[in-house]
């Protein structure tokens, strides 16, 4: 045969190259030259570099704000995952979308690529006719198809953008279902409007949760109804739900606190691998779920993913109480004294030793986080949770964003950094992107940016590094598995602070010869 | 021999202290005796090690088992502006075989592995407890190993149970004297040559210095052991003046090079700013005594006025952070009465201070500008100072890494200023950046909380 390249073929059966490195191999490499040189026709490179240094300016921060249209890697995702994320965490329990079959294998695997955990949902696969005509019979098939392929509790029926634009109606499609048997009467259906064109995942997860409740609890407001001394907790969409969940419980097992947590998918999303498929695992009972109804508070963990929620508990006789995102010692301090309050069950002598080591290790480590610059974006509750601890920790809090958040959530972190000097050169941006973000790295540079693994682009761009803390970690695996919450989880964040400034640090002084004068054992 | 040794360094007439002893009291030696049962600090090995192991071209190999290089392996923050053989752990790490067998073949072996893959100019050697037991000659296997293989091989012959890290350095500082220094010649020499001892370059801190001596004109000829070449040290002996920075551990190495070569030497520290003013004022006045040109004198003035007067300036900032601050002072090895100074002209309030390494006329100092009021410590037990620390007669203490959780249980803010700080506090320079950190520690928002009970309490 003769060699058709230039170059010899890299690769053989013998010695099977990886996409590292077959691609920086010759024959590729001039395969892309060629490819530049004689098709593509860009610019020069002199003028790229020239064009990406102006992207890093004051001059095209000031262009990048004036933005109106576009929105350019929002820290954001659609109401529907947010909604699926909610139902997943009930008793054996399919959340059923009704929409467009695409949007469905999305959600599941953005969240496996996250829990590294299969997870289930159906979708009533909506076509073309049915986008014409209504997806009234893709409800009726679905639904029977869904019960009897997957033997499931409870379907959570939720909706994609597109049977929101032609208005289908959740609660008579599902009452027409059963009247058609596709399930039987009794069995429970609850649903939640979601169209992604409407605020967030938060949002959808707000309007699932009511949602169900609604289904259980009943729709009319009854201030009377009889109470409990149990409460219900609702963690809201999390990231580190399977660490936190399994927080709050060991915790209120120490304080002996009856607790319900409302959409628990601590096992959902956390299942063994001993040789059997669980398509469902854990998650509150139905006959929990029920039984919420009569607690006598409902504390809900992140503020802005359960406004309608707590109101509709309220409208239920309930006290409620919310939390942005508890991170830290103050912000636990305040969870446990609330629940305390409500229940009047004492703090255990064992919590206080949990918050003393962790005060204990903060003051050991307080040197290296002190007046350390750091870029926030997330969930706006994460963010102010962030922010607090960060705050708490002698450190500064300097870009805080968050595409969910609003006006009220700008002025909420406002005053978090008010209360403290080293929030001094803080500032929150509400309805942001992370290439807003990017341009305030450049013009206003911080030490490290807390995010998730999108933030990595932001790494590469700017050489900050990335501390990732928040939902989605698809390129590090297992960190959901450890809590954030409690003093045990303020602990873990600490930990994933100071070691990405250690890693930092290390690698900052590890050229032999150059920098290694500081490549200390020691530090 | 080593006995010999002991006594010698015991007898060092160049140390105030010792001067002022009886012989009886000579007889007993400088360090305290042991208390068994009691916590005790390291070892006379770890003293010849932590003393010499800055020296960085030069390969450090432990013989013994490895508990000794195991537990000491890199674990000073000295920086070398080149070579990082230094921090490579070499060790026999002998067996129980070694021991039944004695471990000197080894050890030639080691050294000559050594010698083969790495090179270095020199290759030092450190006696250790169990071979000096079983009765390992490592002066005669570093004899051996030096002919054969055509390079300086130095017995450090500090075996940790004869006694305290101190003695170690002493005898650190003896090996200098008896195997190193005058065994070479310098490719150049100049009238500014200085040679200082006892810097070890903790956090680049001679660097902080040294810009300013060039400045002057002086050149630091050869550094002991901080930043220090085996080349350089082996030639010291051609210094015009030596300083002598920790005159409590080389102070040995200071008089005798006085002694050999007719070398003056005074003691100094980089620490503080009336300190380091001094130090670079005598040095080049004892330079110029030595036949360097006379103009170094107002060079050294010119450059101690900008410095004072630009430190001054940037102090004033903390001042009204510090007011009303009052800080606990265990300096260890770094000079008491010169940091009380500079501390003070930034505004803090020193309400007491640690004087084991001072000498006499520095206590005088103290005392004439603080009061007989003012605490001073030749030795506060640990349990006295979380006593203090508890009923915050302090805000802040200042001290080594070994009080620390003293200080941080006590629920009381702590910096190191000692031998592991991560920060250099040396010069001008360095007593800025001291107080930015104090700055940082005593407004750390976590001791607030580490004071505030838990809240349901």
């Amino acid at each position: 045969m003769t060699q058709v390249n230039e170059f010899p073929v890299s690769q053989n059966a013998d010695k099977v190259l990886d996409h590292f490195t077959l691609f920086r191999q010759p024959e590729y490499q001039a395969l892309f030259k060629r490819k530049k040189d004689e098709f593509e026709f860009g610019h020069s490179d002199e003028k790229v570099a020239e064009v990406s240094e102006w992207t890093k300016s004051e001059e095209y921060k000031a262009k990048n704000f004036a933005r109106e249209a576009v929105v350019i890697n929002p820290t954001k995702a659609c109401q529907p995952i947010g909604a699926m994320f909610a139902a997943q965490g009930f008793e054996g329990t399919l959340p059923f979308v009704h929409g467009s079959q695409g949007c469905v294998a999305y959600y599941r695997t953005h969240l496996t690529r996250h829990f590294k955990e299969p997870n289930s949902a159906v979708s009533s696969s909506m076509t073309e006719d049915a986008a014409v005509f209504g997806g009234l019979n893709n409800m009726i098939d679905g639904l029977a198809n869904a019960y009897s392929l997957y033997k499931p509790k409870m379907i959570a029926v939720l909706t994609t953008c597109m049977a929101e634009v032609i208005g289908d109606d959740l609660q008579g499609f599902i009452a027409n279902a059963k009247k058609k048997d596709s399930v039987p009467e009794e069995f429970p259906v609850p649903f939640a409007h979601t169209p992604a064109f409407v605020g967030s995942h938060i949002v959808g997860y707000d309007n699932m949760m009511k949602g169900i409740l609604t289904n259980f609890w009943g729709k009319s407001e009854d201030l009377e109804t009889p109470k409990t001394e149990k409460i219900n907790i609702i963690g809201g969409f999390d990231g580190y739900a399977v660490g936190n969940n399994r927080e709050l419980k060991r915790i209120f097992g120490l304080m002996g606190i009856d607790a319900t947590i409302l959409s628990d998918v601590s096992d959902v999303f956390d299942t063994p691998g001993d040789g059997e498929y669980r398509m469902y695992d854990g998650g509150t009972t139905l006959e929990e779920t029920k039984e919420a109804l009569h607690a006598k508070a409902t504390i809900s963990l992140q503020e802005y993913n359960t406004p309608q929620t707590l109101q509709f508990c309220k409208e239920k006789g309930q006290e409620v109480a919310k939390f942005n995102y508890p991170m830290g010692v103050a912000a636990t301090d305040e969870l446990l004294l609330k629940l305390a309050e409500i229940t009047g069950k004492a703090i255990p002598a064992s919590l206080k030793l949990e918050r003393g080591r962790l005060v204990d290790a903060i003051a050991d480590s307080h040197t290296h986080l002190h007046g350390k610059r750091f870029a926030v974006y997330g969930d706006p509750d994460f963010c102010l949770g962030m922010t607090r601890f960060l705050l708490e920790l002698g450190a500064e809090p300097v870009h805080i964003l968050s595409t969910s958040g609003s006006k009220k959530w700008e002025k909420q972190v406002q005053k978090v950094l008010d209360g403290s000097p080293f929030g001094k050169d803080g500032a929150a941006y509400g309805g942001k992107d992370l290439w807003h973000l990017r341009s305030l790295l450049f013009t206003d540079r911080v030490d490290y940016i807390i995010g998730n693994s999108y933030g990595k682009y932001l790494e590469r761009d700017t050489k900050i590094p990335l501390i990732r803390l928040t939902y989605p970690i698809f390129d590090r695996h297992h960190h959901h598995r450890y809590p954030v919450w409690g003093y045990q989880g303020a602990l873990n964040v600490l930990v994933r602070i100071l070691d990405r400034i250690f890693e930092d640090m290390d690698a900052n002084t590890s050229v032999v010869g150059v920098t290694d004068i500081s490549f200390d054992l020691v530090r | 021999m080593l006995a010999d040794k002991i006594q010698e360094v015991f007898n060092e007439p160049g140390c105030g202290i010792n001067q002022a002893k009886t012989t009886k009291e000579r007889k007993k030696g400088c360090s305290k005796p042991l208390k068994p049962g009691a916590a005790a600090g390291g070892c006379a090995y770890d003293g010849a090690m932590i003393a010499l192991q800055p020296i960085a071209d030069v390969a450090h190999l432990v013989h013994g088992p490895i508990a000794c290089l195991g537990n000491s392996w890199d674990n000073r923050g000295t920086r070398s502006s080149g070579s990082q053989l230094y921090r490579t752990g070499f060790t026999t790490d002998l067996s129980e075989l070694d021991i039944v067998h004695g471990g000197e073949k080894k050890l030639y072996k080691a050294i000559k592995e050594i010698v083969q893959q790495h090179n270095p100019p020199a290759v030092f050697v450190y006696q250790t407890c169990v071979p000096a037991m079983i009765g390992d000659d490592i002066e005669a296997v570093c004899k051996y190993a030096a002919n054969k293989l055509g390079v300086p091989v130095i017995p450090v012959n500090a075996p940790g149970f004869v006694g305290s890290k101190n003695l170690g350095n002493k005898l650190a500082g003896e090996t200098l004297l008896d195997h190193v220094i005058g065994t070479r010649e310098p490719e150049v020499s100049t009238p500014n040559d200085v040679c200082i001892i006892g810097e070890y370059n903790l956090a680049g801190e001679l660097w902080l210095a040294k810009p300013l001596m060039d400045e002057i004109g002086i050149r630091i000829q050869s550094c002991i052991s901080g930043d220090g070449r085996y080349n350089e040290i082996a030639a010291a002996h051609r210094a015009r003046v030596t300083m002598v920075v920790c005159s409590q551990a080389l102070i040995n190495v200071g008089r005798k090079m006085e002694e050999r070569w007719g070398i003056p030497y005074f003691e100094g520290s980089f620490y503080g700013v009336t300190d380091m003013s001094d130090t670079l004022r005598t040095m080049a006045t004892m330079l110029v005594q030595r036949g360097a040109d006379p103009a170094m004198i107002d060079r050294a003035e010119a450059v101690i006025a900008r410095e004072e007067a630009a430190v001054s300036k940037r102090l004033e900032r903390y001042k009204p952070r510090f007011t009303g601050k009052r800080v606990l002072l265990f300096t260890g090895g770094v000079k008491s009465w010169s940091m009380v100074t500079a501390l003070e002209e930034a505004g803090l309030t020193i309400v007491g201070s640690s004087t084991k390494k001072s000498t006499k006329e520095d206590k005088e100092k103290l005392k004439k500008r603080k009061g007989e009021e003012f605490h001073m410590w030749d030795d506060l037990k640990p349990k006295e100072m979380y006593r203090m620390l508890r009923d915050s007669e302090a805000d802040i203490m200042l001290s080594g890494g070994r009080s620390q959780f003293i200080s941080l249980k006590a629920k009381v803010p702590w910096l190191d200023v000692n031998q592991e700080r991560h920060h250099a506090y040396a010069g001008y320079d360095g007593i800025v950046n001291l107080c930015e950190e104090i700055d940082k520690t005593l407004s750390n928002p976590i001791w607030r909380q580490v004071r505030l009970p838990a809240p349901w309490e």
